[in-house]
């Protein structure tokens, strides 16, 4: 008879926990754990850049022992880690600078930690790590173990050194299958400077240089701005957390500063639908109150939309050159809908669709899947942008037969419904997926639009060649003519009356 | 000969104009008389169609000029080949020459087209680039003319050679007339009429050159009898069929035609037409057919262009309007075989 779990949980340390349940947070298999431990140190490495506001640049070190022990070491120019923090950042579950409402790559505080975890049960090695802020004057070095049982670090060393390059490294061995999981990690890689198109990235592998990926976008994205919380996102959790900031306001004033698009009037309009004292303290809110609250809040109607300057949708622009370059498409359309919310939380769905090139043939459009700027490539079938994709009738934009079209989407929003603490796939949210059905639509009639350009251009092509050959007859013929030996050439008139290069 | 060398540089500054725009990163553009109707207006002094002053232009840079351009520098390169090895070529020789040129004539009515292009754009007519038609018309009769030919300048012919009359072709045509007996030329419209009047030896009877026309007739007969008119002196009597098809071969060897309005050279405004005439049919008792509707549709046409403005003309047509009957030249048989020669001709030729 299996126990409840509930109580199973409250029994264990959230260490303890996820180790146990490690698939759920994409650690279920060596191969699953170089790809997963690569993205969290990368996500970590984006975000700090962008807090830093630096052109990202990131070193990824995959080293494999003959023994099978895999060294992974991903070292960016980032804000570093204050040396207070670094040692619950690294060794303790659920804890992190990102429980804020805004967008990130990271959600839950847990992936880092789970890599540590994961390479300290198979080699029983520590993490090593190197920061340097830029108010240190020198960098350091720590090796970390965590705890299990208790979900806390212990500090194996910690050393001051004699370097101060502003920035994070951070290194991690463990038993793992590179060779397996080396494609995903290199389309991981792609795809990331598709979705962050000013980072430069650079994979070595056993000391050699594989490949390096130049910004496609000369300008940092604007930083989404901190934003308070939307009243239809305060749940239970939220509101605690929410009343510890504040626990000596009156209701009134908590409301008012505690949540976006609440002012005297919206306040003043809650607090009589939940016929309370406005004038209570919310230190003194029983469970009960928080819960009325928070029900109340959910499902309270007239409140104007969440601000989206919370969110960094990639933009037109560095979506579309991003995926131009990366996969030398012929043409590509883009495509953005929303701001809208789901649960109280701000979202923007955006769209390139792209054609030719390196993109695969098929019938459906290859999807390549984004959150907050970070790419899924595991559990698509789960997604709700899979679900969607599959749902639109593609050969009403031109997808009768096989083509070379790709489809990348980006969801982004100050908080992504991951289906599971392995952050693959996107839940299905009713407001997502209407978003989602438009912004497929509008991709597919950019499809359809580019399909005729691009017969079009074929045609002009066509066309060009054929006025080209007559042309030089009659450049050829007036030699024979005037009893010169020298044909004048003609390329360029042609190239210049059509526009175009007669080399493609 | 001065004709050839005109076409040779004409040929050439046709390239020179070509390749300088090219030079200069330039489209090459013609320009070259507008043979549209719009543009062909009747020159009463001259008595011919000529091309009025519209030009157009063609232009390499328009994508549908481009074809028709390669095609007319191609048919000037074929023009200077021909110059070159001093040959000459049929109309339809030059169409078949085209194929895997990269030049597509659609059919021979289009290469056609291009060489009339080629002459507007020069003022020179085909065969002085040694282009001619196929159909060949003959000529028969006291007349020594001298080629110029390769491989037969300076032989001398005399046209009364075969007793089948001579072709006119590209050689006789460029050949120089000498001297005569002859004092008339008679131009037949069908061949039966033209071997009858060998065979009795009408020729030596009215002292004509006989000239086979073989329906309308090609433009280097149409030459040939001008140049003999303008040459050895001898008047043209032009002897058709008694319907408005016959009328009208006669008018277009006096006055031109249309379709060679920007051409000089080839109309003979003192030819005389002798018929057979509405009034010949009644008079000498022709064997007739009755008029279909083509022909009476033909002689409405005809009575509306300018060409048969005049009086005279105008009364031909009216009279075949009021018969509504049409005669062969072969008609005048049912009153022997002769007669034609000895009774008709003498009346209309005297």
């Amino acid at each position: 008879m299996p126990r409840n779990p509930n109580k199973v949980f409250a029994s264990i340390s959230p260490a303890e926990f996820f180790y146990r349940n490690r698939q759920m947070a994409g650690f279920g298999n060596p191969t699953q754990a170089v790809y997963s431990t690569v993205r969290e140190l990368i996500e970590n490495s984006l975000d700090s850049c962008e807090d830093a506001r630096k052109r990202p640049e990131i070193t990824v070190e995959i080293d494999e022992s003959p023994s099978g022990v895999v060294t992974i070491t991903v070292s960016d120019n980032g804000e570093g880690i204050p040396h207070a923090h670094v040692a619950d950042s690294f060794g303790r579950v659920l804890y992190g600078s990102k429980y804020l409402s805004r967008q990130r790559r990271g959600t839950f505080g847990l992936g880092v930690t789970m890599a540590v975890l994961y390479g300290q049960i198979t080699t029983e090695t520590p993490v090593m790590i190197y920061t340097c802020t830029e108010n240190e004057e020198a960098g350091r070095t720590y090796e970390l173990l965590i705890d299990v049982e208790k979900n806390r670090p212990i500090i194996v060393s910690s050393n001051s050194v004699n370097r101060n390059k502003v920035g994070t490294s951070v290194r991690i061995s463990m038993k793992g299958a590179v060779a397996r999981a080396y494609d995903r990690v290199v389309d991981y890689l792609r795809l990331t400077s598709i979705s962050t198109p000013h980072s430069y990235i650079e994979l070595v592998r056993d000391g050699e240089q594989e490949f390096s990926i130049h910004p496609s976008c000369d300008t940092l994205p604007t930083p989404p701005a901190l934003a308070k919380p939307h009243p239809h996102a305060a749940d239970m959790e939220l509101l605690r957390r929410l009343i510890k900031k504040r626990a000596q306001s009156s209701l009134q004033e908590f409301l008012q500063k505690s949540f976006q698009q609440v002012g005297r009037v919206t306040s003043s309009k809650i607090v009589e639908f939940l016929a309370m004292d406005p004038q209570r303290e919310v230190g003194d809110f029983e469970r009960s109150d928080i819960n009325r609250l928070s029900t109340a809040l959910q499902n309270f109607n007239g409140l104007g939309c969440p601000t989206i300057d919370s969110l960094s949708p990639i933009g037109e622009k560095p979506f579309m050159n991003a995926v131009l370059e990366t996969y030398d498409a012929v043409d590509a359309g883009y495509a953005q809908k929303g701001p809208s919310e789901w649960g109280g939380h701000p979202f923007i769905v955006e769209g390139v669709i792209a054609i030719g090139g390196r993109l695969r043939k098929a019938k459906l459009p290859a999807l390549f899947r984004f959150t907050n700027r970070v790419p899924l490539l595991y559990d698509a079938s789960e997604d709700v942008m899979t679900k969607t994709l599959n749902e639109v009738d593609w050969s009403r934009y031109g997808l009768a037969k096989s083509r070379e079209v790709g489809l990348f989407v980006h969801f982004c929003s100050t908080r992504v419904p991951y289906k599971a603490a392995g952050k693959q796939s996107v839940a299905t949210e009713e407001k997502i997926e209407s978003h989602l059905a438009l912004l497929y639509k509008e991709l597919g009639r950019c499809l359809r639009r580019m399909t005729k350009k691009k017969k079009k251009r074929a045609q002009r092509l066509k066309e060009a060649k054929g006025y080209s050959r007559q042309l030089s007859l009659i450049a050829e013929l007036g030699a024979e003519l005037s009893e010169e030996d020298e044909v004048p050439p003609v390329r360029s008139l042609v190239e210049q009356l059509f526009e175009v290069d007669l080399d493609v | 000969m001065s004709e050839f060398d005109d076409a040779q540089k004409a040929l050439k500054n046709l390239g020179k104009q070509i390749l300088d725009s090219l030079r200069e990163g330039e489209f090459p553009t013609l320009e070259l008389p507008d043979r549209t109707t719009g543009n062909i207006v009747f020159d009463k002094t001259k008595g011919q169609f000529v091309l009025g002053d519209s030009r157009i232009t063609r232009d390499s840079k328009n994508i549908k000029h481009i074809k028709s351009f390669s095609q007319l520098m191609w048919v000037a390169a074929f023009a200077k080949k021909l110059l070159s090895a001093q040959r000459t070529s049929s109309l339809r020789d030059l169409y078949y020459s085209s194929e895997g040129e990269g030049i597509n004539f659609s059919s021979q009515s289009e290469s056609d087209r291009i060489v009339a292009d080629l002459e507007s754009l020069t003022g020179m007519a085909r065969e002085d680039f040694g282009i001619f038609p196929e159909e060949h018309s003959s000529i028969y009769g006291r007349v020594t003319m001298e080629y110029t030919v390769p491989g037969y300048e300076g032989r001398e012919v005399d046209l009364t050679i075969s007793p089948d009359g001579l072709p006119v072709g590209p050689a006789l045509m460029t050949a120089e007339p000498l001297e005569t007996e002859a004092e008339l030329i008679l131009a037949l419209e069908s061949g039966g009429m033209f071997s009858r009047l060998i065979e009795t030896r009408a020729w030596e009877k009215f002292n004509a050159v006989l000239v086979q026309l073989g329906g309308q007739p090609p433009r280097s007969t149409r030459r040939l009898m001008k140049r003999l008119h303008e040459t050895l002196g001898l008047p043209l009597y032009i002897f058709t069929d008694g319907d408005p098809w016959g009328l009208h071969i006669a008018r277009v060897i006096i006055c031109g035609s249309a379709s060679s309005a920007h051409i000089r050279g080839l109309t003979i405004p003192e030819a005389h037409w002798i018929g057979v005439t509405a009034s010949d049919i009644v008079n000498y008792d022709l064997s007739t057919e009755s008029m279909t509707d083509a022909d009476m549709k033909r002689l409405d046409e005809l009575k509306r262009d300018v060409r048969y403005a005049d009086s005279k003309w105008q009364a031909y047509i009216d009279d075949f309007k009021d018969l509504r009957k049409k005669a062969e030249q072969q008609a005048f048989s049912r009153h022997g075989m002769d007669y034609v020669v000895d009774v008709y001709l003498p009346d209309k030729i005297a």
